[in-house]
């Protein structure tokens, strides 16, 4: 009952913006071009997933974004540690991740597009890139903040570098390193679409782009909602998996 | 000084390898090399055409900024202190945050036209997003003991929030607004991609259909040096209104 009570509380405005929507739409306040009937974009969103039009986009979409985003993390985390543990390497390449952080990267999307082809690996490079810069820098501290205390404790025990790295430094870590794997994770579905409203023939972002060029605006709506269910659904795959990982972390995953 | 050297040793050898490799003809055309660059830049600027599209980009960015960062700031803190805001915004903004808000510019462009109205909405809504989940966090976050301290001494809920919820929240407040400001910027250079007659990402896409690949390359640096002293700017203000509370943590140049 509390339970039910809590859900409600969490989910209610949603039932309660789209009645708002559908009001504006049925009286004619807003053109229906820009607030379509919600039955309409219901009905195309429908009949688009049945007949594989949005499941065919979507596989593209996702697996680009999974794939840019799985070589980030394996790179990132990889450059990360190494950054954290070696100091010629951090000299090296520590600039790079610490300037370039802030500069908007979408810039050269269109060198991308010249170098990988305007396809698939264009956008798998791109999310790749948009996703090891959270990556490595959230690991690069993780590892940074170990305790040394802890390190020391181990050591003097008996443990050789391995045992110190898989028991004491990752346990430590990798709380601090899924934070940041959490946060690439949209940032990779973002990335993914909108490079693939910039210019290609498959992916949600192209049948939102091409539904609006045709006309179409209820089926934009139709292709933002199965960007939304995307991402909704992997943050919580997400949530599900690093809790099972980190088990040893009392604090679980909340919402955001 | 031997750790300066590496540390500029890469970005120097990547340029270099870029020059000769270019000028000994081992590149495609649409790399051009560094030095073309260099001088298809001072060219713009001393036509004035870069400056111009700079300009026009600053004035999207900065409003878009400004206008969702204040309502995300205002709306955030509101629904960090009162519940049945924070109820009401919850699942819409669970479910709309890995949506790129990019996907909703055919529809601002058909409701706003292609002038600067249209990328100023979409890199506000672009803003609102993060500084508003931050903004909530960030009240949230603060320490209960603070709000009991101040009210056992007969703080009102005002002060409190002044007093104490405010400053308390501004260092994750600023995290919230740095992840906004680079979205502002991914936000404009996608919008004025897609749809615009003048702009930073205009000059880049006429410059890639012209086969200028010299002057798409002056625009993409000048838009990611622009965003990189933006970043700046904002950890300078960050650091002027924070002082004294970042002492001890572990603040660098992130």
């Amino acid at each position: 009952m509390e339970r039910a009570r809590r859900h409600l509380a969490r989910w209610y405005s949603i039932p309660l913006i789209l009645a708002v929507w559908q009001v504006l739409t049925m009286t004619g306040v807003v053109s229906p071009r820009l607030v379509p009937d919600l039955r309409l974009v219901a009905q195309i969103f429908w009949e688009d997933l049945m007949n594989g039009e949005l499941i065919h986009h979507g596989s593209y979409s996702l697996m680009r974004a999974l794939a840019g985003y799985g070589l980030a993390v394996v790179v990132g985390t990889g450059l990360g540690l190494v950054m954290a543990r070696s100091r010629l390497t951090r000299d090296f390449i520590e600039p790079i991740f610490l300037f370039g952080y802030p500069i908007p990267k979408i810039a050269l999307f269109p060198v991308f597009a010249f170098v990988f082809g305007f396809g698939t690996p264009s956008k798998i490079a791109f999310v790749f890139l948009e996703c090891l810069y959270p990556i490595v820098i959230a690991t690069y501290f993780a590892f940074l903040q170990v305790p040394r205390v802890q390190i020391w404790a181990a050591q003097s025990m008996g443990a050789g570098q391995a045992t110190v790295l898989w028991r004491v430094m990752i346990p430590s870590a990798l709380p601090a390193v899924f934070s940041g794997l959490r946060i690439a994770l949209p940032i990779a579905v973002v990335v993914v679409i909108i490079t693939e409203m910039i210019g290609d023939t498959t992916g949600l972002g192209y049948y939102i782009t091409f539904a609006a060029v045709s006309f179409r605006y209820p089926a934009v709506y139709a292709g933002i909602a199965a960007v939304a269910i995307i991402g909704f659904v992997l943050d919580r795959l997400f949530a599900v998996l690093r809790n099972r990982i980190i088990h040893w972390e009392g604090q679980r995953l909340a919402l955001y | 000084m031997t750790r300066f050297l590496r540390n500029i040793a890469l970005p120097v050898a990547t340029l270099v390898l870029w020059e000769v490799l270019g000028r000994a003809g081992y590149l495609p055309d649409f790399l051009s090399t560094p030095s073309i660059i260099v001088s298809a830049f001072v060219e713009l600027v001393r036509s004035g055409e870069l400056g111009g599209h700079v300009w026009v980009s600053m004035v999207r960015a900065a409003s878009g900024f400004v206008i969702g960062a204040s309502l995300g700031v205002a709306l955030g803190l509101a629904s960090g202190v009162w519940t049945p805001l924070r109820n009401f915004f919850d699942a819409p903004v669970t479910l709309l945050y890995p949506v790129p808000k990019i996907a909703f510019y055919p529809i601002i462009l058909l409701w706003l036209g292609l002038g600067d109205m249209s990328k100023i909405v979409v890199v506000a809504v672009s803003v609102w997003f993060p500084v508003f989940i931050a903004a909530i966090e960030a009240t949230r976050s603060v320490g209960i003991h603070f709000i009991w301290s101040a009210q056992s001494m007969g703080a009102s809920s005002g002060v409190v929030f002044r007093r104490v919820v405010l400053p308390a929240a501004l260092p994750q407040l600023f995290a919230g607004l740095r992840v906004g400001l680079a979205l502002a910027f991914v936000a404009l250079f996608a919008a004025e991609l897609m749809g615009s007659n003048a702009g930073l990402g205009y000059l880049v896409v006429d410059g890639e259909q012209n086969l200028r690949f010299d002057i798409m390359f002056a625009g993409i640096v000048t838009f990611g040096t622009i965003g990189f002293l933006c970043d700046r700017v904002l950890l300078w203000v960050r650091r002027r209104l924070l002082r004294g509370q970042l002492i001890g943590t572990a603040e660098t140049a992130f």
